[in-house]
C-alpha cells in the first residue's frame, strides 16, 4: 500500500498496527510463569516452614506441611547459634568480608588510577601481570598457600586469611575501574594539576567521587564473595576462632551430623542474612555490579 | 622574527625541553608505580606466585606428615592416569562443563522471552535473582534436604503418584551428577536471565518491525535476527558458566556429602579429596595443574571465538 496519509483506510490500518505491536502480552502468557514461578520458589518455603518446627514434628510430618506453632524457631536459633559458634564464625567472616573487600577496592581503584590517569611506562604490561590473577582456578592457589602459610606461620590467623581474601578480590575490580576510570574526562584532573593539587589529591578528590557507582557495586560483589567463602577458609582457617561461617555451617550438616533439619536449615538462613539484607537495600547495586562484569 | 625562530629551535633549547619531558614522564611513572605497588604485590605474592609453586610441587613427593624431602619427576602425573578415579572425575567434569554452558542458558533464554515485556518484570527478576546472593555451601545445604530420601522432591512424587517414594538422589550413581547440576541451574539461572534481558533490550526494534511486516513467523524472526544479535551476550554468559563447571567445589562438596564416590564427583572434588582428606598435598597439587591447563584452554578457544563473534558483528 503507498504511504498516503489522506486516505482513512491508510491510517487506519497504520494505527491498528500500532495498537497491535505496542500491546500488552494476553493473559495467558502470565500462567505459565507463575507456575514455573512457584515451583522455583518451593525451596524457599520448604526452608520457611522447616525453621518452624521441632526435630521430632519434622521426622512425624510432611516436609512441606506447615508447622503447627512458630515457637520452636527460638530453640532453633539457639541450637544451631551455640554447636556451630555462629556468633565466633559470623564476627571473623564479617570482618574478612568488611576489611578485604573495602581493601581490595582501594587497592584496585588506586592501581587503576596509576595505569588510566598518569603517564606510566608500560602500564599494560602491569595490566596483564594483575590479569593474569583471574586465569587460573583457586585450585591451584590451595596447596601453594598451605605450604607457604604453615612455613609463614600464618595458617590459622586473621592476617592470613585478610591478606589472602584481599589480593583475591584484587583483579575484577581492576578490571572494571580500568574501564570507568578511563570514562571521566581528563580535563577535570588536568585542571586540578595546574592548581597545583598532588596526584593522591586528584584521585580522592577528583577521581573517586566520580566513579561511586562502580566502587559500591564492586565492593557489594567483594564482599559478598568472601562472605559466601567455603574453599580458602576450609584449609587455612579452620579453627573456631579463626574459620568462616560457611566452614561453621558446613561443618553441622552431612554424615556425622546427629542434629536434626529444621537446625540445620536454620543455621543456613542465618548465614544467608547479611547478604541477602544487603542485597535488598542495595539491589540497584547489585544490579550493576552484575552488568559491569560482563563488558 | 627570524633569530626568535631560530632561538625557539635551536638545538640546546630543543634538547633542553626534550630531558625535562622526559623527566616529567619518569616523575609521573615513579608517581604511577607508588599507585599500583600495593596491587602488583598482593596479586604477585598470594596468586601468581602460587602457581608457581604449585607446579613445582606437583613434581615432588610432598605428603601430609612427611617432609618434602625429594622430588619425584612425573610420578604424580603418571599415577593421575593409573588410576580409575582420574578418568571419572575427568568424565564428570565435562559433563558438568557440558551441563553449566547448555542448561542455564536454555531456561534462562526461556524465562528471558517470558518475562520480557509482562508487568512485574522487576519483582520477577529478582526473585529469580536472589539464590545467588546466597552461598553455594548454604544452597547445597538446603537441597541436601531436597534431595533426601524423605525430603521434598519424594514427597512431592508422592504426593501426585499417591504412592510413597523413597529415591536416594544423591546416593545413586546416575542421578547424583544431574541432581547436583539441577542445583546449580536453579542458583545460576537469575543471573544469566538478568543479562540475557539485558541483551534482548539492546537488540534494535526496526528489523524486526520490518520483518514482521513482511509476514515473518515468530520463530523465523527469532532465528535470523533475535539470536544472531543476542549471540555476544550468550558467549559472555558461557564463558562465566564454563568457569563455574570446571571448579564448582562448595554445591559439590556439600550436597554430596554422603555419596560414597564423592572423589570422582568432579576434578576440583577430586583435588580437594586427594590433597586435603587424604593428605596427599603434592599429588593435588598435580590435578590442580591438569585443572588449570584445561581451564586456561578452554577459555582461549571461547575468548578467540568472542572477538571472532564481534569482529563478523562490526
Amino acid at each position: 500500500m503507498p504511504v498516503d496519509l489522506s486516505n482513512p483506510a491508510f491510517v487506519q490500518k497504520l494505527i491498528a498496527e500500532e495498537r497491535h505491536r505496542t500491546r500488552p502480552p494476553g493473559r495467558w502468557i502470565l500462567l505459565p510463569i507463575i507456575l514455573v514461578t512457584i515451583a522455583y520458589l518451593i525451596p524457599f518455603y520448604y526452608l520457611f516452614v522447616t525453621v518452624f518446627k521441632t526435630t521430632p514434628e519434622y521426622a512425624q510430618k510432611g516436609v512441606l506441611e506447615l508447622p503447627s506453632s512458630l515457637a520452636p524457631f527460638i530453640d532453633n536459633v539457639v541450637q544451631a547459634w551455640t554447636i556451630a559458634h555462629l556468633d565466633q564464625a559470623g564476627f571473623s567472616s564479617f570482618t574478612y568480608a568488611l576489611c578485604s573487600g573495602a581493601l581490595a577496592v582501594a587497592i584496585a581503584a588506586a592501581a587503576a588510577f596509576g595505569m588510566t590517569r598518569l603517564n606510566l611506562i608500560g602500564a599494560n604490561g602491569w595490566f596483564m601481570v594483575i590479569f593474569t590473577g583471574t586465569l587460573f582456578p583457586f585450585q591451584m592457589y590451595l596447596v601453594p598457600l598451605l605450604f607457604g602459610y604453615q612455613r609463614l606461620g600464618i595458617i590459622n590467623t586473621w592476617l592470613g586469611m585478610l591478606l589472602l581474601y584481599t589480593a583475591v578480590c584484587i583483579p575484577f575490580p581492576l578490571l572494571v575501574l580500568r574501564n570507568s576510570f578511563s570514562g571521566i574526562s581528563r580535563e577535570i584532573d588536568e585542571a586540578a594539576r595546574i592548581e597545583g593539587a598532588s596526584e593522591w589529591r586528584v584521585f580522592i578528590s577528583m577521581i573517586l567521587p566520580n566513579a561511586r557507582g562502580p566502587l559500591i557495586a564492586l565492593f557489594l560483589l567483594q564482599f559478598t564473595f568472601i562472605w559466601n567463602d567455603l574453599l580458602f577458609s576450609s584449609i587455612l582457617a579452620n579453627g573456631i576462632g579463626v574459620r568462616s561461617v560457611m566452614v561453621a555451617l558446613q561443618s553441622l550438616q552431612g554424615t556425622y551430623s546427629t542434629l536434626g533439619p529444621n537446625v540445620v536449615i536454620t543455621a543456613t538462613l542465618i548465614s544467608s542474612v547479611p547478604t541477602v539484607l544487603l542485597f535488598i537495600i542495595l539491589r540497584k547495586y547489585f544490579m550493576a555490579g552484575l552488568q559491569l562484569g560482563t563488558k | 622574527m627570524a633569530t626568535t625562530a631560530s632561538l625557539l629551535l635551536s638545538p640546546d633549547i630543543l634538547k633542553d625541553a626534550r630531558r625535562r619531558e622526559r623527566r616529567v614522564a619518569w616523575r609521573q611513572t615513579r608517581t604511577a608505580w607508588l599507585f599500583i605497588a600495593p596491587a602488583v604485590v598482593m596479586v604477585g605474592v598470594f596468586l601468581l606466585l602460587p602457581v608457581l609453586v604449585n607446579v613445582i610441587l606437583s613434581f615432588t613427593k610432598w605428603q601430609k606428615f612427611t617432609g618434602l624431602d625429594k622430588f619425584a619427576g612425573f610420578s604424580n602425573y603418571q599415577r593421575l592416569f593409573a588410576v580409575p578415579y582420574f578418568s571419572e572425575a575427568l568424565y564428570n567434569t565435562a559433563f558438568w562443563v557440558v551441563g553449566a554452558i547448555v542448561l542455564p542458558l536454555a531456561v534462562a533464554l526461556t524465562l528471558a522471552l517470558l518475562l520480557r515485556n509482562i508487568a512485574f518484570q522487576e519483582t520477577f527478576k529478582s526473585l529469580y535473582f536472589l539464590p545467588k546472593v546466597l552461598a553455594p555451601t548454604a544452597v547445597g545445604a538446603v537441597w541436601y534436604y531436597v534431595y533426601a530420601p524423605h525430603g521434598v522432591i519424594n514427597s512431592i512424587v508422592a504426593g501426585v503418584t499417591g504412592h510413597p517414594f523413597d529415591f536416594g538422589w544423591i546416593y545413586d550413581d546416575n542421578t547424583v551428577t544431574p541432581s547436583v547440576i539441577v542445583t546449580f541451574v536453579w542458583q545460576t539461572v537469575g543471573i544469566t536471565m538478568v543479562l540475557l534481558l539485558l541483551g534482548l533490550a539492546a537488540i534494535p526494534k526496526d528489523p524486526i518491525e520490518a520483518a514482521r511486516v513482511d509476514g515473518a513467523s515468530s520463530g523465523q524472526i527469532f532465528r535470523h535476527i533475535v539470536w544472531p544479535l543476542l549471540l555476544p551476550t550468550v558467549l559472555v554468559v558461557t564463558i562465566l558458566n564454563v568457569a563455574a563447571g570446571f571448579t564448582t567445589f562448595d554445591l559439590l562438596w556439600v550436597m554430596a556429602s554422603d555419596y560414597p564416590g564423592k572423589r570422582t564427583l568432579s576434578l576440583a572434588v577430586y583435588m580437594y579429596y586427594e590433597s586435603f582428606s587424604n593428605g596427599g598435598w603434592a599429588y593435588g597439587s598435580a590435578i590442580a595443574v591438569v585443572l588449570g591447563i584445561m581451564v586456561i584452554a578452554v577459555s582461549a578457544a571461547l575468548a578467540w571465538l568472542q572477538s571472532r563473534v564481534e569482529k563478523s558483528i562490526r
